[in-house]
């Protein structure tokens, strides 16, 4: 916004100022595009496969199951909430949805349960948070810890798999070159941003995690809004469990889902989204859960040891909050 | 020579100039005003002088010596201290690890000497008159004590210079009596402060010289001695300003809302009235005197009361402020950094925040609606923001006050409270302020006043209630009231059965 009547005696100043200014602006609100694009130039560098259109699917894919949880991640995120159960939920939604799956044998039901198991898990967390007023923090580790432990149960800690053949083309079937399951994520996150940045939920999310006080005084539900925003990522855990089943047509009990929370929080935050709450973007995240795809690829590329991977995803999320902290 | 001095500072913030050309002279041992309208960039040369931002031009001498401040650390060591204008207390930390936040007192091995932090944090705390325990829990205080604390941790350290940048918002007048005494002392020994408010009269009252500055520049310094309370006004605002009544004694139409026996635990009792339509009618009494808390829960941000509330006849349960709202009940809160201000939301989102359904359309915000009221209400209550696309921290207090109001005008409701509504506002813009009340007194709204400053409540209020200690003490006509009348009912000395309907 230059003012072209102020124009006076600073001039010299206010050039190099305006790029620094201008720099600054791009690196505060795009930091993690740029980083992502160092890395995509760095990996392009070092691996000559990288580049190869099946391997750039391949990177998308895989991080479709991890990138749809991080989408729900950062609305709680933004709320200044988190959600730790989201892997546990994840298996237990699988294991619902084959168990319906077999048992009515239409891919429709076992689907509609699915969507309905994960947003009234996610609900359970939110009445915790916002009528037990417990810190998210516990709760949804009791959930992770609940939900892992019944998903074992129903699944006598084993495996369980479809005998629907066709509900593993939900995750196996591409159009053109793209599969089911990157398109699926690119949708999810088209509508997690206009969610959050095109109407009131998203800017009643925003103002709950930058002053919950404020919230209230300002006529918002901030109770309410608490159940929609977790059965919102229990949504999200929903879609992802759909996919993460139908790729083998099997989901594990005691597996599936492991860690995932881990990766999804990562994501947030390399996205740029700050753990109190309030400041972050859906495209952050995108982007977060890029980079963290990459990584992966060019340690698989590299061939480094997999049990290493966990070390650099520490780093990385370090170095993040490292940068998040210098603003 | 003067001890500081602050020459030809300009600073500005993406492109927009709001110093330009400051000096600021400083003597030793002076109580040295600091005053502007909203948004003249007095608590950016404060920051500058702090360290929180850097000067893009401009040399800073401390005795004689030229410094720069790099960083808020830096001027601390320079021996100046800063109570700034947003409080800045860690909730969640106690009164004394807040008074020693970054400079702990360790013992010898190296453990923090706990004990002597609370003893040094109770003598500063017992010279301003506060007796609180040092080991409760800063959330657990109200506003007053907090902003007091903030004063006292400025006084911890031994400084040559110190920075108040209206200190006294959120103190009631026996409170500020004691900082202005201790202010006297620190002058005695050779202390100077720059003082920064929009109270002329407290100005007059302990201030030895003044700077005034209008558009980042510097249009007057000087002693006070030869002004007067006009001429300073005039100064500051480029006009005089009537401290006239503003209202006439009009017509009011039917009982909009009455409250009967309103009562919650330790907070208020027994509270009994009502009000007309096109009716303005006064809060006042003393800090704890619980006029904030009957509307607290009067909007439904405390749940915790019985009694029973009518609005237009029509009985009403109000347990959240959304169905204070539908019951057509609006509330500007005090405190905004603490209660009205969303951070991370830009100026023009903190407009919308509540009448979001004002700006959708088939379920999605339309910017340029909101980005449409905003410019009106920025022309209505000349509201000074270059780019209303900024989070709203980056406004001056006083403006960032107005886009509160402008949120709640928006709102438009049928009862609309007003807690404390000019904090910060300079005199000029609380001018504008009241008259943006009486117009929606004159529409047919019924408007409540809380404010601790007998003036206002006697410029504006058609009727006013005084309360003591949670309950109402006294009631009277607008043009009855006096300030002697009023502190004489807020005090507890005199008493009286109120009329009710
Ligand atoms: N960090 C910032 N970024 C952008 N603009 C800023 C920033 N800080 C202050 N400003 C702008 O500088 C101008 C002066 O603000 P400042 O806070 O110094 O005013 P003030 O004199 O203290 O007013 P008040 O009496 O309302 O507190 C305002 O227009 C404000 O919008
Ligand atoms: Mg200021």
């Amino acid at each position: 916004m230059a003012e072209p009547q102020m124009k006076d005696d600073q001039s010299v100043e206010t050039k190099s100022n305006r790029f620094k200014n201008g720099l600054n602006w791009l690196w505060s609100d795009y930091s993690v595009v740029i980083a992502f694009i160092i890395i995509f130039i760095a990996a392009s560098l070092m691996s000559p496969r990288f580049l190869d259109i099946n391997n750039l699917m391949n990177i998308l894919m895989q991080v479709s199951i991890i990138g749809i949880i991080a989408l729900g991640m950062t609305v709680v995120m933004l709320s200044g909430g988190i959600d730790l159960s989201v892997g546990s939920v994840l298996a237990l939604v699988g294991v619902l949805t084959v168990t319906a799956l077999n048992a009515t044998g239409s891919v429709v039901l076992a689907v509609l349960s699915a969507l309905i198991a994960g947003p009234l898990i996610g609900l359970l967390n939110g009445l915790m948070i916002a009528k037990g007023r417990i810190a998210a923090f516990i709760a949804t580790l009791g959930m992770m810890a609940g939900a892992r432990s019944i998903a074992l149960y129903i699944a006598d800690g084993g495996s369980i798999s479809g005998e629907v053949q066709s509900f593993s083309l939900i995750s196996n079937s591409e159009l053109g070159i793209v599969d089911y399951p990157i398109i699926i994520f690119l949708i999810m996150t088209a509508f997690v941003y206009v969610l959050m940045h095109k109407t009131r939920f998203g800017r009643y999310v925003y103002a709950i995690g930058s002053n919950e006080k404020s919230a209230r005084l300002s006529a918002i539900n901030v109770e309410k809004m608490k159940l929609s925003i977790y059965s919102l990522a229990g949504l999200m855990v929903s879609v992802a469990a759909i996919i993460e089943t139908s790729r083998l047509n099997s989901i594990s009990s005691s597996s599936s889902g492991q860690l995932y929370e881990l990766d999804a929080i990562a994501a947030v935050i390399i996205g740029g989204t700050r753990m109190t709450g309030g400041r972050g973007k859906i495209i952050g995240t995108f982007f977060g859960v890029l980079i963290l795809g990459i990584l992966n690829n060019m340690m698989n590329l590299m061939n480094v040891s997999t049990h290493l991977q966990g070390f650099v995803k520490g780093l990385i999320i370090i170095i993040a909050v490292v940068f998040q902290k210098r603003e | 020579m003067a001890y500081l001095e602050m020459q030809s500072i300009y600073k500005s913030f993406n492109q927009v100039p709001v110093l330009k050309d400051v000096t600021l002279e400083l003597q030793q041992g002076e109580i040295h005003a600091l005053i502007g309208e909203n948004g003249a960039g007095k608590s950016t040369l404060m920051n500058i002088l702090g360290g929180v931002h850097q000067p893009d031009k401009g040399l800073i001498k401390l005795n004689g010596q030229a410094v720069e401040m790099t960083s808020p650390k830096k001027s601390q060591e320079y021996g100046i201290s800063f109570i700034h204008q947003e409080l800045n207390l860690v909730s969640d930390l106690r009164v004394y690890e807040n008074m020693f936040l970054g400079s702990e007192i360790r013992n010898k091995f190296g453990f923090v000497n706990v004990e002597e932090m609370c003893r040094q944090t109770t003598d500063i705390l017992t010279k301003l008159g506060v007796h609180i325990n040092p080991k409760e829990y800063v959330r657990n205080l109200g506003t007053s004590y907090k902003q007091l604390i903030e004063i006292s941790r400025a006084l911890l350290h031994k400084s040559k210079i110190i920075i108040m940048d209206e200190p006294t918002t959120a103190l009631s007048d026996h409170e500020i009596d004691r900082l202005f005494d201790l202010m006297r002392n620190l002058k005695e020994d050779c202390i100077s402060i720059i003082y920064i408010s929009h109270k002329l009269k407290e100005i007059k009252s302990v201030c030895d010289r003044l700077t005034v500055l209008r558009d980042g520049k510097t249009v007057k310094t000087g002693d006070l001695e030869s002004e007067t309370l006009d001429s300073i006004t005039h100064d500051m605002v480029g006009k005089s300003l009537s401290e006239d009544r503003m209202i006439e004694h009009e017509e009011l139409g039917s009982t909009v809302l009455k409250v009967e026996d309103l009562s919650s635990p330790e907070q208020f009792k027994s509270i009994n009235f009502e009000i007309k339509k096109g009716e303005i009618v006064g809060f006042t009494g003393l800090a704890g005197d619980g006029r904030t808390e009957l509307f607290e829960s009067l909007f439904g941000y405390r749940k915790n009361y019985k009694g029973d509330i009518y609005v237009n006849g029509k009985h009403v349960i109000i347990d959240h402020p959304k169905k204070a709202l539908k019951a057509g009940i609006g509330y500007v809160p005090k405190d905004r950094k603490e209660n009205a201000i969303i951070q991370d939301l830009n100026v023009i989102q903190n407009m919308s925040i509540s009448s979001l359904s004002h700006f959708e359309k088939n379920g999605f915000i339309k910017g340029k609606l909101e980005q449409k009221k905003f410019t009106y209400y920025k022309d209505q209550l000349n509201i000074k923001v270059h780019n209303p696309r900024v989070t709203i921290d980056k406004l001056s207090g006083g403006n960032q006050q107005k886009v509160i109001i402008a949120k709640w005008l928006e709102l438009n409701t049928d009862i609309i409270i007003f807690d404390n509504p000019t904090q910060g506002i300079d005199v000029g813009a609380k001018q504008e302020i009241y008259q943006q009340i009486i117009r929606l007194a004159q529409q047919g709204k019924a408007v409540i006043v809380l404010s601790s400053e007998a003036l206002e409540i006697m410029k504006i209020c058609h009727s006013v209630y005084v309360m003591y200690q949670g309950e109402i003490s006294g009631y009277f006509k607008g043009e009855d009231a006096t300030e002697d009348k009023i502190m004489s009912y807020a005090t507890g000395s005199k008493k009286e059965a109120v009329p009710v309907g």
